[in-house]
């Protein structure tokens, strides 16, 4: 008898709990019409588009911090990454509705250049960009560390600088722990709620006027500010997690199979 | 001309080397004798605890990686994606340099490469012509071999064909050996003893 795999199942099955309770009651005895309407396909639409552009935010804006931290030794920057999600979440959309209130001079500078995060795509993403940023960055650092780094360091002998090297020699032999950092890092935008729920609790901007994320509208059901209820909410939280998993899955797949 | 007089410290590790050579110059010495180290030193990968590099003439002790224009080649170096060509012009691109093609053909032939494709579907032996001739074609200070030579299969061979092009273009090789006789295929042989501290160097016969 293998105990610590016994163990082990057991833990993973206590985790699981709560996806097969949802899974369960919301496509069985639970089922409501209001839970898979057009409105929660909308707001599924809405949170996998803001998600996917967080993640190719993500991509652009943090691959060179997570290869800094994989060939630097700057333990300081290292532990300001996860700030963002070692806070309660809330506390990034309020940073986030301060950072653009027109009270404040930043906000006055951003209304300014029409910069608006308050119920628009802009927001939305920017407070899943803050919330995954921290996922992709962990989990591309040690893809950065798993790479032997003497191609690198013969670029950079022929001159090429760090980022140089980064973006000739680097990213395009990492496609493999780019996708799985990608997924891993929308799986968590997907999934996120207390920040979005203040700054993007809906979003007033074509093509999505009126229509909230996922995470919200399953609030939203819940809470009884939508008609539906809880039959609604466990229905539409199973359709979001048979979104879910498939994403979750194919970033952890990947990984695994880079072994990793 | 390579000259120095540095004391490195990786760890507990302790390693003072005292070199001063041109041309082809072989670093041998058993396993943990401190060549690697040595190698990195020189290329800016290690940062140097007491003394100097000058290579070409130009002290690089305190220069980043990118700046010393020296080149450390490894057994698993290479940009697999390439394709073989573009591998081995990717350095003098980098730089600007355009060299002649009757050149580029000529340094392919002798180094014994006749392959198109992509470089990571070579062999282990293959990529490292590739990577020597990308080093080589990139005319930097000083080309730095750490046991690339060593899964070549016409190795004599290949390093004096290797010394004369490098010679051609100005440029100093180093390259290490576990063996003290690949002195014969060197200008200069420096011995690294006993991992810590002493070094000898003399001017072989070729």
């Amino acid at each position: 008898m293998n105990w610590l795999r016994l163990i082990s199942i057991a833990s993973l099955l206590l985790l699981l709990v709560p996806v097969f309770v949802l899974l369960y009651y919301g496509l069985g005895p639970f089922r409501d019409a209001a839970g898979f309407s057009t409105q929660v396909f909308r707001s599924i639409e809405l949170t996998l588009f803001s998600s996917a552009l967080a993640v190719v935010a993500d991509f652009i804006l943090f691959t060179p911090l997570a290869y800094y931290l994989a060939r630097g030794n700057d333990r300081i920057t290292e532990s300001l990454v996860d700030i963002p999600v070692s806070v309660p979440h809330p506390i990034i959309g309020v940073a986030l509705l301060i950072l653009d209130s027109p009270v404040t001079p930043t906000g006055q500078f951003l209304l300014s250049l029409h910069i608006n995060f308050y119920n628009t795509i802009l927001g939305l993403v920017t407070a899943l960009v803050i919330m995954s940023a921290p996922i992709y960055v962990k989990s591309m650092q040690p893809y950065f560390e798993s790479k032997d780094p003497s191609s690198e360091e013969f670029a950079m002998g022929m001159g090429a600088s760090r980022l140089k090297t980064l973006y000739s020699i680097v990213l395009p032999n990492s496609y493999d722990g780019l996708s799985s950092a990608s997924l891993i890092a929308m799986s968590r935008a997907l999934s996120e709620f207390g920040s979005i729920s203040i700054i993007a609790f809906y979003v007033l901007q074509f093509p999505f006027y009126g229509v909230s994320p996922a995470s919200v509208t399953i609030y939203e059901f819940f809470s009884g500010n939508m008609s539906g209820g809880l039959n609604a909410a466990v229905s539409a939280s199973a359709a979001m997690i048979l979104v879910a998993i498939p994403i979750t899955l194919a970033g952890h797949m990947i990984r695994k199979r880079n072994g990793r | 001309m390579i000259e120095l007089n540095v004391r490195v410290e990786v760890g507990e590790f302790r390693l003072s080397a005292e070199l001063q050579g041109n041309g082809t110059i072989c670093l041998a010495g058993k396993n943990g004798t401190g060549k690697t180290t040595l190698l990195r030193a020189i290329a800016g990968l290690l940062p140097v605890a007491e003394g100097f590099v000058k290579v070409g003439g130009a002290d690089v002790t305190d220069s980043s990686v990118e700046e010393r224009d020296v080149v450390l080649v490894t057994p698993s170096t290479c940009f697999p994606r390439l394709s073989v060509d573009s591998h081995i012009m990717w350095g003098a691109r980098l730089k600007g340099l355009r060299p002649e093609k009757e050149y580029l053909l000529k340094v392919k032939s002798e180094l014994g490469i006749d392959y198109g494709g992509t470089v990571g579907s070579l062999s282990r032996g293959m990529r490292q012509r590739v990577a020597l001739a990308t080093a080589l074609l990139s005319s930097p200070r000083a080309i730095l071999v750490d046991e690339a030579f060593l899964g070549l299969n016409d190795r004599e061979a290949f390093v004096s064909t290797y010394s004369k092009h490098a010679k051609e273009a100005g440029v100093d090789v180093v390259f290490s050996s576990q063996d003290e006789a690949d002195g014969k295929l060197a200008d200069y042989l420096f011995v690294l003893n006993n991992g810590l501290a002493t070094a000898r160097q003399r001017k072989t016969s070729s």
